[in-house]
Parts: C-alpha cells; sequence; structure tokens
C-alpha cells in the first residue's frame, strides 16, 4: 500500500468520477458497449483498482475471490475514507500484473455484485514513484517487442505470401475495441520468455477438443494449425482466432451431430490426411460426405411394424474407436447423454427441425 | 458474431482507420471530431496499427491537433502521441517533425490529463539527440513544480522524469532558477 495518509490519496480524482455514454456515435463507431469517449494512455492504466459500489454486507472475501478469477492479487483493502454512498463501501485492490488488472477491470466494471452495479477504475494515484517508473518501462519494453515482431512478421509476410498468414491479419481486426483492447489480448505476455508457449496453449486445447467432440470435425484443426505456427509472434491474433474458432467447433459439433456421426463411421481413420487439406476441398469433401449419409439415412425404412411412423430412419448413433481409452470413455458419455435427452424430450420438441440438415428428414414424416 | 462486426472484418483495419481519418476531415460536428480523435488515439495504443496510422499521416494529424483551442480537442491529441511515440520510426517523425516544443506547451495545459501525457510525451521522446529540447531548462523547471504537486499521479510522473531523464545538475540548475522566479506556469486543475 502507497502511504494511505497522503493528502491526496485518498481523495476523489476526477477520473474516478464515471463520464456520461456517448450516445452520438456514428455508426460504424458503435462498439460492443455503450462508452464514453476516453482517450486510454499509460498513465491512466494501473494494477491497482478501485472498486466503488460494494454493498457494505461484509463481503469483502466474495469480492476479493470474483477479483483474483483474472490474476494473482498482492494487496486488497477496503478505503474507508474514501467518500461512499451510504451503505456502500470501496475497495482497493492491487494486482501483480498490469494484464490481470486490465482484465478485471473490463471483465467486472459495471458488473452487479451483491444487488448493486460495480464501478471499477484504475487507481494509478496509489502507485508509489517507483511503480509509475516500472510500468512506464514495461510499456517501452512490450512495443521495443512488439514492434521488432512487427517487423519479422512483415518480412515473413513479404518473403511467403501465404494465404492463411494474410487472411488472418483481416480476421483478427476488432471494431470498437479502439485499439486499445485489442492491445489487452495483445499484450498478454509481459513476460518475453512466456510469450511462445503460451500462444501455443490454445491450439493444444482446441484440437483436444476438437477430438473429444463427436463430430470429429478434424477440418477446424487443419485450420487452425498453419496459423498458430505462421505467426506466433501476433499473439492476440490467437486469442481472437482460438476463441472464436472454438465457438465455431463447439457449434458445428452441435448442429451436425447425427450427420457428421454417420460420416465418421465410413472413415474413421482420415484424421491425418484432412489436416493437410485445403480448406475448400475440405469443405466440398464433408458437403459429400454429409449428402451421403443422408442418402443412407433415407434408404434404412423403419422394419418395426409396430411403429406407427414409417419415415426414414434418424442414423444409428455408431459406435466409434476414437483410438484412445479416455476419448472413448467421454464419447460413449456423451452417446448416452445424447440419447437420454432424445428420449425424455416429447416427441414434438424432439422433432423440432434444429438446422438446415434436421429439416428433410422430419419434412418426410410429416407428410406421412 | 454480429452483422456489423462481420461487415467490419471484411472493411479491414486500414479502411476503417481511412473512414474515421476522413470523417475527422469532413466533419462539421465538434462531438464526431472529438470522438473520432478518441478512437484514433485509442487505435494509437496498439502497436499493430502504427503502420496504418502513419500511412494515414494521423501523427500529423495529432501534432496539428496540439495548437487548438478546444482543450478536449488538444487532450486526445497529446494522448495518441503518447500512445504511439516510443515506436522508433514514429518518434524519430515527430522529433523530424518538430513536435517537441508542442508538446512542451501542454505543459502548461489546465487539463491534468493533457499535462500528464505530455510528459510522459516528453519521457518517451527523449534521445540522446533530443535530450536538450526535451529536458530544456524551463521543463526541468516545470518537472520540478509537478514534483511538488498534490496530485499524486503528476507528482510521481515529474520525479521519474527527474530521477531518470535529467542529471543532477541540471536538477540543481532548474531549482536555484525557481528560488528566484516564484512565479510559475499554474498547476493543471484537478
Amino acid at each position: 500500500m502507497a502511504a494511505p495518509g497522503d493528502g491526496a490519496v485518498g481523495s476523489v480524482c476526477k477520473h474516478h468520477a464515471q463520464q456520461g455514454v456517448c450516445d452520438s456515435r456514428a455508426k460504424y463507431r458503435e462498439g460492443r458497449r455503450p462508452r464514453a469517449v476516453k482517450v486510454y494512455t499509460v498513465n491512466l492504466e494501473s494494477r491497482y483498482l478501485l472498486i466503488q459500489g460494494v454493498p457494505a454486507l461484509g463481503v469483502m472475501k466474495e469480492l476479493v475471490e470474483q477479483f483474483a478469477l483474472y490474476g494473482a492479487i498482492e494487496e486488497y483493502n477496503a478505503l474507508d475514507e474514501y467518500p461512499a454512498e451510504q451503505f456502500m463501501e470501496v475497495y482497493l485492490i492491487k494486482f501483480q500484473k498490469l494484464q490481470s488488472a486490465r482484465i478485471a477491470k473490463r471483465k467486472l466494471d459495471e458488473r452487479s455484485f451483491f444487488g448493486s452495479l460495480l464501478h471499477v477504475c484504475y487507481a494509478p494515484e496509489f502507485e508509489t514513484v517507483q511503480e509509475t517508473r516500472e510500468k512506464l518501462q514495461d510499456r517501452r519494453k512490450y512495443i521495443a517487442k512488439a514492434t521488432s515482431n512487427r517487423v519479422n512478421f512483415v518480412a515473413k509476410m513479404i518473403q511467403e505470401p501465404n494465404k492463411t498468414v494474410s487472411k488472418n491479419s483481416e480476421c483478427d481486426f476488432k471494431p470498437e475495441t479502439s485499439g486499445f483492447s485489442a492491445a489487452h489480448a495483445n499484450s498478454g505476455n509481459w513476460d518475453p520468455s512466456g510469450r511462445c508457449p503460451s500462444s501455443y496453449k490454445p491450439s493444444c486445447n482446441f484440437s483436444s477438443v476438437n477430438r473429444v467432440c463427436p463430430s470429429g470435425d478434424h477440418f477446424w484443426s487443419g485450420l487452425a494449425f498453419p496459423q498458430y505456427v505462421s505467426n506466433y509472434a501476433e499473439t492476440s491474433e490467437y486469442f481472437n482466432q482460438s476463441t472464436s474458432l472454438s465457438e465455431s467447433v463447439q457449434q458445428g459439433g452441435h448442429t451436425h451431430t447425427p450427420v457428421s456421426l454417420v460420416r465418421q463411421r465410413k472413415a474413421p481413420s482420415d484424421n491425418g490426411i484432412g489436416r493437410f487439406m485445403p480448406r475448400t476441398t475440405q469443405l466440398q469433401e464433408r458437403k459429400r460426405k454429409r449428402d451421403q449419409g443422408n442418402r443412407l439415412a433415407f434408404i434404412g425404412m423403419d422394419s418395426d411394424s409396430t411403429e406407427v411412423i414409417i419415415g426414414p430412419q434418424l442414423p444409428e448413433m455408431p459406435k466409434v474407436d476414437m483410438d484412445d481409452d479416455s476419448l472413448n470413455t467421454s464419447a460413449s458419455l456423451i452417446r448416452t447423454k445424447l440419447k437420454e435427452v432424445v428420449v425424455s424430450a416429447p416427441k414434438t420438441s424432439g422433432e423440432k427441425p434444429k438446422d438446415s440438415q434436421a429439416k428433410p428428414l422430419i419434412k418426410q414424416r410429416r407428410r406421412i | 458474431m454480429s452483422q456489423k462486426q462481420q461487415d467490419l472484418l471484411e472493411t479491414g483495419r486500414l479502411e476503417y482507420l481511412q473512414a474515421l481519418v476522413t470523417e475527422f476531415q469532413v466533419t462539421e460536428s465538434p462531438d464526431a471530431k472529438e470522438q473520432v480523435l478518441a478512437n484514433l488515439a485509442n487505435f494509437a495504443y496498439d502497436p499493430k496499427n502504427y503502420e496504418y496510422l502513419r500511412q494515414l499521416q494521423v501523427l500529423d494529424l495529432f501534432l496539428d491537433m496540439l495548437t487548438e483551442d478546444n482543450e478536449t480537442l488538444v487532450e486526445f491529441a497529446i494522448g495518441g502521441l503518447c500512445n504511439l511515440c516510443l515506436d522508433k520510426i514514429n518518434k524519430d517523425y515527430i522529433l523530424e517533425a518538430d513536435g517537441v516544443a508542442p508538446v512542451i506547451n501542454c505543459l502548461s495545459s489546465s487539463n491534468e490529463e493533457t499535462v500528464m501525457s505530455a510528459v510522459t510525451t516528453l519521457m518517451y521522446l527523449t534521445t540522446p539527440q533530443s535530450r536538450q529540447q526535451t529536458t530544456a531548462l524551463p521543463v526541468v523547471e516545470c518537472m520540478l513544480r509537478f514534483s511538488l504537486s498534490a496530485n499524486r499521479r503528476l507528482s510521481n510522473l515529474a520525479r521519474v522524469f527527474l530521477e531518470d531523464y535529467c542529471s543532477p545538475d541540471q536538477v540543481e540548475e532548474a531549482r536555484n532558477l525557481s528560488k528566484h522566479t516564484a512565479v510559475g506556469i499554474p498547476l493543471p486543475k484537478d
């Protein structure tokens, strides 16, 4: 704690007041969240966060736990002398790393906490001279590193104008992040040595997600892999890419489940090959297999005469060997869960068209 | 992902920044001007944008805005410079465009953020060649006063400036000078 008795510290600072949200922005400049017009510089950032709007319910432990989700906390304490509304408290939390403070602020500002909205802001006035100095030096180091990486990256792009690389640099563009939160992601690794391994991490997680997922869309890992390799310097791009990709994987796993299960039964060993296919080929291949799968499903009529519905049979849950015990266990767990859901759900709701693949099947049944 | 974001992805970073610069130049609305300048200054935080910002001559735009009457525009412009001036190419560009003088002028602003950004920008612009300019006697004198400010952020910053960027002789000289001339530039409003 930086000398709490000091005159200026603990008093209200102008930059703590919440500015009004700007509502006159042009459409193309609107961000995901309404924001005030403000320019962030290194001077406004800090490892110290001031949290206003905490209900005086003795919830410091819960508050600190919430913030600790975003990084190691070095110190925390209540600011009794700081002016607050009635039945409200103000807390100061000092993170070990600036990056943690950034994320915590972004995630928890304006978040509801025990029935009240938190207002989280940086509190650089609690820094010591040494901490201010280090903050400025960190920024200097970061820029030096980022710009030298940038040079390498550009040079590499010129050397081999790879399709994935150029696509990547377009894709990572985030609109209203205003560069600032893009930098958040970007500056994720201040520690130079920590940079490389951690930027590989998303790709690893990613492919494991991919395999456990019953749809087994190898296509995605094929797409993700070269990107991760091709520019490991651009951390933030991983960040964006990996999140968006894994989202789509989950989605893909969901919607395509019946279809790709069929596909996987027929071609369980295209693991390595699929990875190196160009994207367009893979899409075509997938479509072809999907069509084939649908055809098969249509041919397989229900032979049970007691059944009233004589529509096409839904593809049976296949027993796939995933070449790994734990993967098989996960797969069978998912399989039983899916079965449970299908059985327990009432017929009508279960047959609601969830996606384009399911539609033709259901239509068929309705007609008969 | 919303359609709007999708569109932006396709538009691309350079085009988006270009659109901002164009709006800044053509708009009649002072609000829009401030918002766009703030946008650009925030984009200047991320090194990934530097190449584009140079291409679009945003550095000149920031430097031009330093002499505006509108204090908000000055605040955002110096914030933008503070964000991008650490990059070697940007630094050289600003120094060659005689950017130090208008930055020093910002030290006498009554806007706290403007002064903070100006102090940091001066630190970051200091090179063996520019040192004489960035740590000129009036600047050091100004920092001495700031270092006594009740505003903790400002005093911290000024102390870093005095300790890391000025020689003890320079500080001593400024101290002697300010003894004689008590009146100085007013401190920024809190």
